[in-house]
This record gives C-alpha cells, structure tokens and sequence, in this order.
C-alpha cells in the first residue's frame, strides 16, 4: 500500500473514532436517506418487473398479441388471422381475474389464464405435477378442472384432486384442482402465481362465450414481426391491435411514468437533506481540525491532498451508510412493493403484489452497489464545499486559533443576495410548460426554491444577534436565552447548514401537506357536487380496483329491471366504464343514460350548466371529456375527437370538459345508448341508484340484497354502498396513495432532525468550557439543559419560519406546475390551518426532542474537565 | 470559613490511580487572605476545585461556614457557588459572545436577580476594576489584563464570602499581574471576603496573610507574610 494512502487511512480512522456519536449519526442520516432512495426505485422497478414477467411469462413463444378493449374480441377471427402468411400459430387466450373464497369470505385475486390446454399444454413454459391416476386429456378439458401454481397451492394448502371456490365476477365456481403448475427452469416463474383453466371452461366461468381477450400468435422466424403485425392490421377490425408482448409492458410504464417519477423525486428529499447532514458534518470536521490541517501543511502535504482526505472521510460516511441504507431500503422495499401494488392497482392496472422476486435474485448486489453508489456520491457532494474551504486554508491562519466562523459571516450577506436570486430564477422557471410531458423546469424551479431558501439561512440565524442584556428584566431563564440565541446567532454558517436542512425537510412536508390537503378538498368538493346516488349496486369486489380484473368489474344489464322494481326506488342508472386507447392515450370511456343523469346529479363542467350539456350531448351524439384528457389532446368544447370503436372510426363533437379526479388517464363520457350502438357491449360497471325523498336507505338496501342474490349464482351478494360510504371509500383510496408520501416524508424530516442532533452534539463538544464556567460561577445543570434547549428552540424556530415560507411557495409550485404538468388536474388551493398548526408544533417537539439528549448530557459534564478543555 | 478534615483525592489515569491530595488538614478563617504554591501537579488547583464544589473529594470532609458538604447535592453546590464563592481562573473563562458587562451580570442573572438591581451592581463592579469604559467589548477585543479584570469583578459581583483565585496572573505578564494582585487584595480586604489563592508566583503568595506550601499532595509548611512585602511588588 503506498504510504500516502496509509497515512490517509489512519488519519480517517482517527478521525472516524474521535467523536463516535456524531459519526454513528452521519452515517444514520446518509443510510436514511439511501433507504428511501433505493426502496422507492427498488419497489418500483420491482412492480414494473412483476409485471413484465408476468406478461413475458404467460406469452412464452409468443410473438405477437391481437387484442381489442376491455370488452374481449369475438373469436371468429381467430381462423381469419391463422390464415396470413407467416403465422405459424394463433391460440385463443383468456386473462382474467377470480378471487378465492375461503369459507365464505373474499381472499386473494388471482390471475386466471384461459388457454387451448390441448394444443398449448407443452408449449407456454409450464409444467405440471399431475396425479397419476388421472386421465391427464380428460381434465385438461374437464370445466372444473383448474392448474394452480405452486407457490398458490402452497399458500392454500391445496394438492391436487381437492376443491377450491373462487368468485368469479357475480358468479361463484368451484374447481378441482387438476394439477400444480411450475415453471420450466428452476428460476421462479410467474406461473407459480396463476391458475391455468381450458379455454372454453374459461369462456363459460368468465361469460365470455364466443369471446376471448387476446389471440397470440408464434409467427414465422425468418419473416419480420413488424411485417406481419400489418397484414394482420389490415384484416382486423379498426379498434383491435396487433403488438408484441413486450409492448405492454412499456405502456403500463408510460401510463405510471408521471406516478412513478413524483414518487422518485419525493424519494431524493431524504438524500438532499442528508446532502445538508454531511455538508454539516464536514464543515465541522473541518472546523475542528483547523491546526491539524495547518500542521499538514506546514510538513508539505499538498492544497489538492487535503481536499482529497476530506473528500474520502464524506465518502467513508457515505460508502457506510449506503452499506447500511441499501439494507434498510431493501427491508423497506419490501413493505412498499406491496403499498405500491395496491396503490398501483386501485388507480391504474392490476400489477399483482410484487413477485418478480427481484431484491433476492440477480439484482441483490446491483441494489447493494447502488446504494453504496449512491451514498457515497452524494456524501462527496456535500463535502465539496468544507473540503475546499480546507485545502484554501493558509498554514499561518489554520495554526492560530480558528478564525473559521468570521469568514463565515462575511459569506452570510452575499448568500443572502444569491438566495433571493435563486427565488427569482424559481419563479420564471415555474412559467414554461412540461418538456416531453414531464415538468423537468418545475423540479429545477423547486431545487432552485430550497436552494434559494438554504442560501437565507445563515441571515437568517444571524438575524436576530445583539441585543442588550443588562438592565433587561431576563430573570435565570431570560438569560440562559439570551446566551443561547447569542451563541447560535454568532456561527451562521454552520448554524445556517443545520437551519437548512430542517427547512428543507419541513418546506417539503407543509408543501406537500398543503398540495395533499388541497387536492384531498378539491376531490371532496368533486364527491359532493358529482355523487349524487343515493344507492350504488357495484360487483361484490368492486372496492379492490383494477385487481379484480374486467369481469370482476361487471354486472348484468338485466338487473336493472330487478332493481328498478324494488318500490321507493325513483330512478336507475347504468354506468359502463371499459378502457380504450385514444391517439396513444389509455382512456376511460364512461357511458350511462345522461338525460337520466342530468335530471338527478350533475358533473363539474368547466362553462355552461351540467344539466344542458348532458342533455344536448344525448341529443346530438356528443362526448363530455374530463379535464385531463381535454388538456392532454388538445380538444376544448366545440371541437371534435375521433374515436377508434368496434365499430369503425367515428368522430364526435366534444360537448363540453369536467373536472374528474378518478384517474388521470382521461375520459369521455358519452350516453349509454350510443355507447352500446357502436361497442356492443350490454355489461354494466354499477347501477346508481337515486330514491325517492324519505326513502329509509337501510330497508331498501336489504331488499335489493334479498333479489339480487338470488341472481348472483353462489356468488357473493353484490356490493351495495350508500352515497355517504362510497365517499368515505373514495377518500379512502385517495388517502391510501399518499401514504407512501407521507412515508418519505418522514424520512426526511427524520434526518433533518438527527441534523439538528448532530449540531447541538457539537455545539455542546465544543462549549464544554463555557458551560464548565457556568456551572463554576453559578448556573445549575438544569439551566445548562435550559441553554442546549434554547438553542435548539432558536435553530427550529429560524428553520420553521423558512419552512413556513418555503413550504407555502413549494405547496404553489406542486399544485400549480407539477402536478398540473404530470397529471394535468385543477387543484383549489386552501391552507389547511389545522394541519399547518400540527406540522409545525411536531417540528417544534421534534426539535426540542432532538436538543434534549445533547442538552442532557452538556449538563452531566464534569465540571473540572470541562474547564481544562482547550 | 473553610475546614478540610482527612481529605482525599486520588484520580484513575488509564489503568493507574493518582494522588492529588493526602489527608489535607486545613482551618481558613473569616476574612484571611490565604495562599497555596507548590510545583505543577501537586494538588493545587485540585484542592480549590474540591473546595468549590467543582469536583467531589475521594474521602474526607469540607466544612463551608460550619457547614458540612459531604452529602450536599449537586444543585445544594450550585447554590452555594451562587451565594458564597467566587472564582477567579487562570484562563479567565468568560463567555466570548457577551461583552464585559454581561459577564460581569452573569451570575447575578444566574441566580435570579433582576435587572435594576443587576444594572447598579454591573455599574459598581466595572467601576472598581477599572473597566467602565471597556464594558461594551467583548473578550476577544480585550487584553489579558483587562479580561482577568472582568473576570474578578464577574467572581465578586454576588458579593461571595469565599474567592477561590487559580493562577490569576498566570496568564498575563509581570506588570499587569501585580495590578491584577493589587486588585484582589483591594478588593477581598474592601469586601471582607476570604480568598484562597493558588499560584507558581512566590511573589504573588507574598500578598497573602500566609502560605501554605504544598508538595505530592500533602500540605507541607505554613509560612506567615514577611512585613512590608505587599507594598513592594
């Protein structure tokens, strides 16, 4: 080993072991904020991958995928498409959910794949474990008979031969187990996680008789896939598609990418905060180790070298803490996989929970390295700035008693000017719009506002030094006070770093609180105004989101009849919702009986009166289109959109916009009579149900039970949610996906404080002396306690004040450019007093918390000691 | 004023123990102006820390005003340092970001007083060392000799019975530690106090009334101030 590098190793250890609680807390801080960083991309690719197995899984040699909507595709062009030229094979494929009941309550939604089991039984890339004594052709066909992956069958206690019930849309079936599904290498498979049923056993269970959601084709080698995908264009109906497997998985990316990118933003708050941790750590380091510095100097070691060394100790934090936060992200990944999954699902597709089994195969030591990766970086950003203040330091000025902090003030002033310069760069960065559909200018507007506010905090903290003290009426407290805010205002450069990160992490949790609360007023507002059913009749799994798959998400047109019988009932609606794509963009189309629906509930039209916009869009054959999908094809009211429908392409003329915060893929409502004219489609999502005044709800939704039970075949009884529970539910969900915000948060805010620990730790190292006066001429340990505790007080309190500020600029920020740019909804700002009042008193408490340990232990300091300190 | 009975102090350095005092016995009385010299690490300033209450003896005992402190309390001692001893330090220890006169009020605020009271005694207390015209700087702006000013009228501001001076003109040069001697004799004669002294300084030990030499601990020889001596230096 060259010298050089022992020397620096020794010198880092030395440093390393002089103060081990504040190392031990740095490097907490920086694995806190890898934690966040690496769960979030982890979870998130995780998601993204189980997915992608699942599709790549389930298409084995699959080259190319004829599918339509949500509606299935009529099976007739099956031998139509076996006919073109270059494919070898087309197999029929049903994709559906079902949901297992154990004794009699809803369990687990599973993925059933409907398949020609005869033809396909060899070729998907499954093998099954079938009991000898069955007539392995006969229950392959038997329509009963259901293949269950392993890693199912395992959970459920389940072998072959035995019965399992699964809820089936409204219906019930119960299966035999004809086999335990594997994947063909010893790798995990997503087979593991399905259960595998005939084709035309599928068709029935599922309703689909003639239909089938997908036909994928193996096509020849030697002849281009993008070559056949438009022969076979050509032949199908104008709505269906023709796509390698692989693409879907890159439109789920494309649909989650504003989601997952927010997600990915929020998760680095932890690592800039940490960034401030370091920077704090450092500049102390350096501060303390002035004369050691000058010593190096004097005996010749070089300008470059003492960056160097102070550079490679920030790295050695970060390289320990990425140790340390990619094990913490990965145990957190975990837990977030699932929150994601379930978030992921209520809002956009059903991704299952997560078994691409990433974090313990392949990408175990990728996750690791990054995470080291990224500690390390970012702790040796952090340390640029105390390392060259290092290496500029002059011997002659470094062997004198430190005059560190003086330079310091003298910077305070101009960090000020540059401050209010980054604020205003900040606002003209938030004016252009998206750059590619993502608001990149936004996030550098938002990097340039905290950047802005940090720069003000070292003013800040100085900001309130000198006043007088004698004379003045402080009583024993007023004065330890007073010493406290003296002594943090007389070191606003290292006081300023502390100041800063915790206004970093609380800008962003009353800016975030403020956008969610917003957003969470604007969506009641939304409920109240739009949600006028007194009853809604909804498939018995309804609540749990896309999981339950299309099916699961339908009911029959006949109930109508039934429902409109039930006496107090005044009115009923049927409302369709199925998932199309319109120019690239996967939107909602919506239909029910709009003359209905304006004569009993409203939307939230953005000019003119819900009611005659309903109305004349029935009349005219028009289309109400929300908001989001408005901004996002640039169509206002007056223009027209063309539609791809089963029917043909068909242009219609857009009637009005409404605000919809349901999911920000977009919609279009449109009457049911039209819609079922051009799509064929006679399913019903749910029936909105509107009473006549006085109607007691509760006797009438007992009754609606009592029928319609009867028509659910075993099934479970369908849903039936009064108007004030579906609005809890919705707010239910829509606090469910902020969750994981608040989680990141947390974090961040976590190591702001351990941030302000690390201050007031040497804060209290280095007054050891003048606290060891005190005591000598008179103050009790309690009014050193009292002194820490002050100090602590005036940090938070400068940091609250820039949190305040900094929290209500990025609240604007995130409701007007971000999320208007990614998701393209209007958010009615409120300020949520209440919660504010929270936040702020829990970063007041957090704060003192923070300062009572380091003020405990300033105050059990020996005394004698501490007046020998140099 | 202070009795020390069989008292003991032995440190642990690393694995090793020292002995800094060896059953010291000692009777101060009221009003006398006693000195301690010895060479470094006899147990000098050892024997004015324990006196102060500023560290616990191993064994022994501490009479303050016919008082025991034996089994007094940690907040028992702070109130004792408040109302009755002022120390004056080698280093001075003030606090570099009050100005003299805030150090001169820190213990009376400490202890409670009020502003008015604390004003006029401030006021007193500058006036006396010499420093009204200095009262708004701050340590880092003022000279050894100017600090240790300050930090005497900060020892005396409580009017404490007991001053406990450790190397008051160590850290300043010849000229200004004869007035800085000068200042205390003044001062403790004026107040009535009793002051303990600790010094290298035999000339600074002529001032008080005797000396008391000490050596590995252990008081070794009582020598009683030769006449005229505090005139001279």
């Amino acid at each position: 080993m060259p010298t050089f590098v022992k020397v620096i190793a020794r010198i880092l250890l030395s440093h390393l072991r002089q103060w081990p609680l504040r190392t031990f807390l740095t490097i907490i801080g920086v694995s806190l904020g890898v934690s966040a960083s690496v769960a979030v991309r982890t979870a998130n690719v995780d998601v993204l991958r189980s997915f992608e197995q699942a599709v790549l899984t389930v298409a084995g040699p699959t080259t190319l995928e004829v599918s339509g909507d949500e509606t299935g595709l009529d099976e007739q062009i099956l031998p139509s498409v076996r006919t073109v030229s270059g494919v070898t094979s087309a197999s029929p494929v049903i994709l559906q959910t079902a949901v297992r009941m154990n004794e009699n309550q809803p369990g687990q939604a599973i993925q059933v794949i409907g398949l020609d089991l005869l033809e396909e039984f060899h070729t998907r890339g499954f093998q099954v474990n079938q009991a000898a004594t069955e007539n392995q052709l006969l229950s392959m066909i038997d329509p009963q008979a259901v293949y269950l992956g392993d890693a199912l069958a395992t959970e459920w206690k389940v072998s072959v031969g035995d019965h399992i019930d699964l809820l089936i849309g409204t219906g019930h079936l119960s299966c035999r187990v004809a086999g335990i599904l594997r994947g063909q290498s010893a790798r995990r498979s997503s087979w593991e996680r399905m259960a595998v049923m005939d084709i035309a056993a599928a068709q029935v269970a599922f309703g689909m008789v003639g239909k089938v959601d997908r036909i994928d084709l193996v096509t020849d080698a030697h002849v281009p896939v993008e070559e056949i995908g438009a022969t076979i264009r050509a032949i199908l109906p104008p709505h269906m598609t023709s796509e390698r497997p692989a693409n879907r998985t890159s439109q789920v990316e494309q649909m989650l990418r504003a989601f997952r990118l927010n997600l990915t933003v929020l998760s680095w708050v932890g690592l800039l905060v940490g960034m401030f941790l370091i920077y704090n750590t450092m500049a102390f380091s350096v501060a303390q180790r002035r004369r050691e510095i000058g010593i190096y100097r004097a005996i010749g070691m070089t300008q470059s070298r003492v960056a160097f060394l102070f550079l490679v100790e920030a790295g050695l934090y970060g390289f320990l803490g990425g140790i340390l936060g990619s094990a913490a992200g990965m145990a957190l990944a975990q837990e977030l996989i699932t929150l994601l999954s379930r978030t992921i699902s209520d809002l956009y597709v059903p991704v299952g929970t997560g078994g691409s089994g990433l974090l313990w195969t392949d990408q175990f030591w990728r996750i690791v390295v990054e995470g080291i990766m990224i500690g390390c970086v970012v702790s040796m950003i952090g340390a640029i700035g105390p390392s060259l203040d290092a290496s500029r330091t002059t011997t002659v000025r470094a062997l004198a008693p430190g005059d560190y902090e003086a330079s310091q003030q003298v910077r305070a002033g101009a960090l000020a000017v540059l401050g209010l310069a980054l604020l205003v760069v900040a606002g003209l960065l938030s004016w252009p719009g998206p750059i590619g559909g993502v608001p990149v200018l936004g996030y550098a507007a938002t990097l340039c506002l905290l950047a802005g506010l940090a720069c003000l905090a070292p003013i800040g903290v100085a900001g309130w030094r000198r006043h007088r003290y004698v004379g003045r009426e402080f009583g024993a407290r007023g004065v330890m006070r007073a010493i406290a805010v003296e002594h943090a205002a007389r070191n606003p450069g290292r006081n300023g770093v502390t100041v800063s990160a915790f206004m970093v992490g609380l800008a962003i949790m009353i800016g975030v609180l403020v956008m969610v609360r917003s957003f969470r007023h604007t969506v009641e507002i939304w409920v109240t105004d739009t949600v006028l059913a007194d009853l809604v009749v909804a498939p018995s799994m309804w609540l749990r989101g896309t999981e339950i798959g299309t099916m699961g998400r339908s009911l029959p047109s006949g109930w109508m009849s039934i429902l409109s019988s039930v006496p107090d009932v005044a009115a009923v609606d049927s409302y369709r919702d199925v998932r199309i794509e319109v120019k690239g963009q996967r939107v909602a189309v919506v239909s029910r009986d709009l003359r209905l629906h304006a004569q009993w509930s409203r939307y939230l039209v953005r000019s003119g009166d819900s009611s005659e916009q309903l109305n004349r869009a029935a009349d005219i054959d028009g289309l109400l289109v929300s908001e989001v999908l408005a901004n996002r094809l640039e169509v206002h009211e007056g223009s027209t959109l063309e539609v791809m429908t089963p029917s043909g392409p068909r242009r219609f003329p857009i009637v009005a916009v409404f605000y919809d915060y349901s999911t920000d893929g977009g919609k279009l409502l449109m009457d049911r009579a039209l819609y079922q004219s051009l799509w064929h489609d006679d399913l019903v999502t749910v029936f909105p149900v509107y009473l006549r005044d006085g109607t007691n709800l509760d006797r009438v939704r007992e009754r609606m039970t009592e029928l319609l039970s009867a028509s659910t075949d075993g099934g479970l009884p369908p849903l039936i949610i009064s108007n004030v529970e579906l609005r809890k539910e919705i707010l239910d969900i829509f606090d469910r996906t902020f969750f994981l915000t608040y989680v990141l948060e947390t974090i961040a805010v976590v190591i702001a404080m351990l941030g302000i620990v690390n201050t007031l730790i040497t804060s209290v190292l280095e007054r050891r002396r003048e606290f060891s006066t005190l005591r000598a001429i008179g103050g009790s340990a309690t009014q050193i306690r009292q002194l820490v505790l002050w100090e602590a007080a005036y940090l938070g309190t400068v940091g609250i004040v820039l949190g305040l500020i900094g929290g209500g600029l990025l609240s604007l920020l995130l409701i007007k450019v971000i999320n208007r740019q990614s998701f393209g909804w209007t958010i009615q700002i409120i300020v949520p007093i209440g919660s504010l009042i929270q936040a702020v008193s829990l970063a007041a408490v957090a704060t003192l918390v923070a300062g009572y340990f380091p003020a405990r232990w300033a105050a059990r300091q020996p005394i004698v000691e501490g007046l020998r300190e140099e | 004023m202070v009795t020390l009975k069989h008292l003991h102090k032995s440190y642990a350095r690393g694995e090793a123990m020292v002995t800094a005092l060896q059953d010291v016995n000692l009777e101060i009385k009221h009003g006398e102006f006693c000195s301690f010299v010895g060479p470094s690490g006899c147990g000098k300033s050892t024997l004015l820390n324990l006196v102060a209450g500023l560290d616990m003896p191993t064994s022994g005992e501490i009479v303050l005003d016919g008082r025991s402190t034996t089994n007094l309390t940690s907040f028992e001692w702070t109130k004792i340092r408040r109302d009755t001893i002022g120390i004056v330090f080698q280093a001075f220890h003030l606090v570099h970001g009050l100005t003299a006169e805030e150090n001169i009020a820190l213990p009376l605020m400490l202890r409670g007083d009020q502003g008015r009271d604390i004003s006029k005694r401030v006021d007193e207390m500058l006036e006396r060392v010499g420093m009204t015209h200095r009262r708004q700087h701050r340590p880092a702006e003022l000279s050894g000799g100017e600090q240790q000013r300050v930090a005497i009228a900060r020892a005396l501001a409580h009017r404490p019975r007991l001053l406990l001076a450790d190397e008051p003109t160590g850290n300043i040069d010849s000229h200004q530690g004869a007035d800085i001697m000068a200042l205390i004799r003044d001062l403790a004669t004026s107040g009535g106090q009793t002051v303990l002294l600790v010094t290298h300084s035999s000339q600074a030990a002529q001032m008080s009334d005797y000396t008391w030499t000490i050596r590995d601990g252990q008081l070794i020889s009582r020598t009683p101030r030769k006449a005229g001596l505090v005139a001279s230096w």
